[in-house]
């Protein structure tokens, strides 16, 4: 989360010499990161990332603290002018007990849905405008201004990092509050007039009436809010649960300020100095009179922590050497009380203050603290020492031949695209698969990304659709996991690679086999076979040492029209990780024959009954001396063959080599 | 005529009949060369008189250099001709080749690789599909932090296990990290990780689906300035010399001290302002890459080994951020990474 506080408002806390432009650089070296700082008029703006572990600091009072431990670090003077923790306490409440003539019937119906609760009524308030310098500060913080009380309430929050609550005490029905867990479904309409349906174990606060006056920790009721009519007020500071604030803020969507607060786990101690300083700020802007007693409710006492580390440890963990009071000055100055113990001088007792007893537990806790205020800026660099680590030997030849195909395709003029893992149910129907086969996303963000791909062909024919008209040719490739479903176990997440191109399938097949030859795969045969989602004489598989290893083929025209294309695809799928397998390193090598090669020429007419690959395996099956047969040129059906005939004992004669052809014909 | 000046006229004739360099070359030879016309005349001197013999000798020699010349010539005369005549329109554009492209993610993901290959690192690669202890429980994320709910992480529609919770799409690398450990066994390791991570937000910067590449070493005496040296180390091979890195405090689960790393700004030089007017790109002349720390001591102890004995650092940071931080590179929009457009595409 993000904070904005301003410059002057921290002075109000911090005796510094360092300019603005000083405590932005060292504090988010060192501490929070000041990511903008904006002059306005004669002030400052600071605009805060502060981490969730750190909502300590989530206050111009916390950015005080951090300053008083990071700014001398750089030879600047910085000291707390006041702790207000000390300073405002339940003690320094007038506790006139003649005038505490207002009640308050306060129920808890589960117990861990509020760590502290306390509450105190103030009468005879006069509502009007804020002080200028409030109004001033809020409104350079992006808080709008709306009255002198709804003011204080926000001005603490900045101020101390509490948010709290007030409520009209004239309007809770016969002054009970009853804090309980919401049912399904019920509504409440919040201070901002949004009727809000909850989902149930939300953390409310009903009167005796049954009404919903409060949706604790995000945003007030309606019907108990603060009017031009309001005389007499329920002020209100709590820490909650932190899971349920997230969750009910989150489900329904209503981010408020304060739920960003209470949502990380404020601390109860701060709830009595919140408390008090409200009380001050309410008498003194808005004539508040306490006219109740102060209710209190705190069953688990807050009791502080050690951690024991040796100096040491820090040093052998951070890599420099950093002397014991240095050590001692950072702790202390960041609020954390050390001792160093007697019988050993490197032995550190650090016991830890209440604010931070969610993120320091252990030694790493206390080593963060002490490396990032000596200032990581102030740590060397240093490479770790080599070491040998066994690679899993099909993971490094996977990551090799994975690059070697996607530059062999990129040279011959693919594209590479990267889709999402998740599809729609009707890329899915689109291609006559069935749901079921697929993994199903439970909270997806769109229909679009809800299932998980067990092919990459539906993800190819949307970027070939989505790309018609831009360019005419287009030639996508993509390599990468599909999910095949198992019972009771991750799914099988097998690579893919799969080729749609919008030119021809000879164009297609053509890749292929460059990309065989590349990876010097020969014992390959791509023969015809039906197959579903190509048209049925279009339509071919690879096999490799007789095993399948994908199919390729023209688009059926039933799928290319429900996906709405306008070009014919074809497509190519292989499993990746048998073209892996089946990789050879080195190409297969033969000796240079010195003997003479006769080469002839055939023109065939190509039929059904006269495929190539009949002529083909006829002619190296009959014919002496064959050597290599190629098909240097082909129009219509018309193809003409070359063929190479050589002997590897002597020299041949045309005569020979034309011998041998006629049988052929 | 005597054989003398009959060779000279019909080499006068073969000469202005020679068109081409080869056949200039070819009367080289069958005149000049071992068995040519000259040496043939020339052993004729054996049956000529006496006193003419001198003479004889001394014309043959005279139409030997007159013929070597002219040839010569010949030649010269026909090779500068050529060189003028021939013209070929070298301004035209040359035969065109196909032109494909990779994903960006791609290029990032293989400079990353050779990067930390340099340095001993062994790239892995674990199940995109997980279960909830690999991606949390491990990683010393219990239940109730809020990146386990279903606002930070897209859970898959499946019976729990009961050992390992419910199954997931990992929103971070990190979740390899317990398998490694598992896998290696015993330190060192020398790990990176680069793979798709997915997480339900989609804007201008997030993407339901990205990549991340995790580093991670675990050692004896791993320390703080071992991080910051490989990072600082990273971000000069990746981004350029001039660029310089900064760590901040922040805070993850896993990793305790942690820390973010900002890069200083290729727009702007790190100096937060461009012409005068507050640079665009960057925050204050920095830009975060990523996260990283100290490997917390409770994920070693669920990896199976001794915190007391051992320890290391982690990083994760996004290719794809990286690689639209580099100067050269303009998008900020990670959106177009994803959407397959062949105008996006083909510039890679």
């Amino acid at each position: 989360m993000n904070i904005k506080i301003t410059h002057n408002w921290l002075l109000e806390y911090l005796d510094t010499d360092a300019s603005p432009y000083e405590i932005q650089k060292y504090l988010s070296l060192c501490g929070p990161s000041i990511e903008r700082i904006e002059k306005k008029g004669n002030d400052y703006v600071y605009d805060i990332e502060i981490t969730s572990n750190k909502i300590d600091t989530a206050s111009v009072f916390g950015i005080a603290q951090e300053a008083c431990a990071i700014l001398p670090q750089f030879g600047k003077k910085a000291k707390l002018k006041f702790n207000p923790l000390t300073k405002y306490t339940f003690k320094k409440i007038d506790n006139n007990q003649n005038k505490q003539n207002k009640k308050l019937t306060i129920q808890i119906k589960n117990n861990n849905l509020c760590s502290r609760f306390t509450a105190i009524v103030l009468s005879d308030i006069s509502l009007k405008s804020s002080s200028e310098l409030i109004k001033k500060r809020l409104e350079l913080c992006d808080i709008k201004s709306i009255n002198n009380i709804v003011d204080i309430s926000n001005y603490l929050m900045i101020s101390l990092g509490q948010p709290t609550h007030i409520f009209d005490y004239d309007k809770i029905t016969n002054k009970e509050m009853i804090m309980r867990e919401s049912k399904k479904q019920e509504k409440v309409i919040t201070l901002d007039g949004n009727e809000i349906i909850l989902p149930g174990g939300d953390i409310v606060i009903k009167d005796k009436s049954g009404k919903i006056i409060d949706l604790c920790g995000i945003m007030g009721g309606l019907n108990s809010s603060i009017t031009s009519k309001t005389k007499n007020i329920v002020f209100f500071v709590q820490t909650y649960n932190k899971v349920k604030i997230r969750k009910t803020s989150m489900i329904t969507g209503q981010r408020t300020i304060a739920a960003t607060y209470f949502e990380k786990g404020l601390d109860e101690e701060r709830v009595e100095s919140t408390l008090a300083y409200g009380v001050e700020l309410l008498k003194k802007y808005a004539n508040a009179q306490i006219s109740s007693k102060l209710y209190d409710i705190y069953p688990k006492k807050h009791s502080l922590k050690t951690v024991s580390i040796s100096t040491k440890y820090i040093e052998k963990s951070i890599g420099v050497k950093i002397n014991k009071s240095k050590i001692i000055t950072i702790l202390s100055n960041l609020g954390f009380s050390v001792k160093a113990e007697k019988n050993s001088d490197t032995e550190l007792l650090i016991t830890i203050p209440s604010y931070r007893k969610y993120d320091v537990e252990i030694k790493q806790d206390i080593i963060e603290e002490v490396a990032r205020i000596y200032g990581y800026h102030n740590i060397p660099s240093n490479l770790q020492p080599a070491a040998y680590v066994v690679q899993d030997k099909e993971m490094q030849a996977f990551f090799n031949i994975q690059n070697k195909t996607k530059y062999l395709l990129k040279h011959i003029g693919l594209h590479e695209v990267i889709n999402y893992s998740m599809i729609s149910k009707t890329q899915i129907e689109n291609l006559g698969l069935k749901v079921d086969r697929h993994l199903k996303l439970s909270n997806s963000l769109s229909e679009d990304i809800e299932y998980l791909r067990i092919t990459l062909i539906q993800s190819l024919i949307t970027n070939i659709k989505q790309n018609e008209g831009k360019r005419d040719i287009l030639r996508f490739f993509e390599i990468a996991k599909t999910y095949i479903k198992k019972k009771n176990d991750l799914p099988d997440e097998k690579y893919m690679l799969s080729i749609a191109v919008n030119t021809s399938f000879s164009d297609l097949k053509g890749i292929l086999e460059t990309l065989l030859y590349e990876l010097n795969i020969l014992n390959y045969k791509i023969n015809p076979i039906v197959f579903d989602m190509f048209s049925k004489n279009i339509s071919a598989q690879l096999l490799i040492k007789n095993d399948c290893v994908g199919y390729l083929g023209k688009l059926k025209s039933e799928y290319k029209d429900k996906n709405k294309v306008n070009s014919e695809i074809y497509i190519a799928e292989l499993d990746f990780s048998s073209l892996v397998n089946s990789f050879n390193i080195i190409s297969r090598f033969y000796p240079i024959s010195p003997y003479a090669v006769i080469k002839l020429d055939l023109n065939v007419e190509l039929s059904k009954n006269k495929t190539y690959a009949q002529i083909i395996n006829k002619a190296y099956k009959s014919l002496n001396y064959i050597q290599n047969i190629k098909l240097i040129d082909l129009f219509k059906n018309k193809a003409t063959f070359r063929f190479y005939f050589s002997s590897n004992k002597r020299n041949i004669t045309e005569e020979e080599a034309k011998k041998q052809l006629k049988n052929l014909t | 005529m005597d054989d003398i000046k009959k060779l000279h006229l019909k080499f006068k004739f073969e000469l202005a009949n020679a068109k081409t360099i080869n056949s200039i070359n070819k009367l080289h030879i069958s005149y000049l060369g071992r068995n040519g016309y000259i040496n043939k005349v020339l052993k004729k001197i054996k049956s000529v008189d006496k006193q003419k013999k001198k003479s004889f000798g001394k014309d043959i020699n005279t139409l030997k250099n007159h013929i070597s010349e002219q040839i010569k010539k010949n030649k010269h005369d026909f090779v500068q001709k050529t060189d003028i005549q021939e013209f070929v329109d070298v301004t035209l554009p040359g035969k065109t080749y196909p032109k494909g492209s990779l994903h960006p993610t791609t290029i990032a993901i293989e400079e990353i690789t050779k990067i930390f290959e340099n340095i001993g690192f062994k790239r892995v690669s674990y199940p995109e599909v997980e279960w909830e202890y690999f991606a949390f429980e491990s990683l010393n994320m219990p239940k109730g932090h809020p990146a386990r709910d279903e606002f930070e992480t897209a859970f898959i529609d499946f019976p729990e296990n009961i050992q390992y919770g419910k199954m997931l799409l990992t929103p971070h690398t990190s979740s390899g990290q317990n398998r490694e450990m598992k896998r290696i066994n015993k330190p060192p390791i020398r790990m990176i990780n680069i793979a798709k991570t997915y997480r339900p937000n989609l804007d201008a910067i997030h993407t339901p689906m990205f990549h991340q590449f995790e580093g991670l070493v675990i050692d004896k005496d791993i320390n703080i300035t071992h991080l910051k040296g490989t990072i600082e180390y990273f971000a000069k091979e990746f981004f350029g010399e001039n660029r310089k890195i900064r760590l901040r405090p922040f805070n993850f689960r896993f990793t305790e001290p942690s820390f973010e790393i900002d890069v200083s700004c290729g727009i702007c030089n790190g100096k937060g302002i461009v012409n005068g007017k507050k640079c665009k790109v960057c925050k204050s002349g920095w830009l975060e890459i990523g996260g990283c720390g100290m490997v917390h001591p409770y994920v070693l102890k669920m990896g199976g080994i001794d915190p007391e004995k051992y320890s290391g650092w982690a990083f994760g940071f996004g290719p794809e951020r990286c690689f639209m931080m580099k100067d050269e590179i303009k998008t900020t929009d990670l959106r177009m990474f994803y959407d397959s457009d062949i105008r996006f595409l083909e510039q890679f």
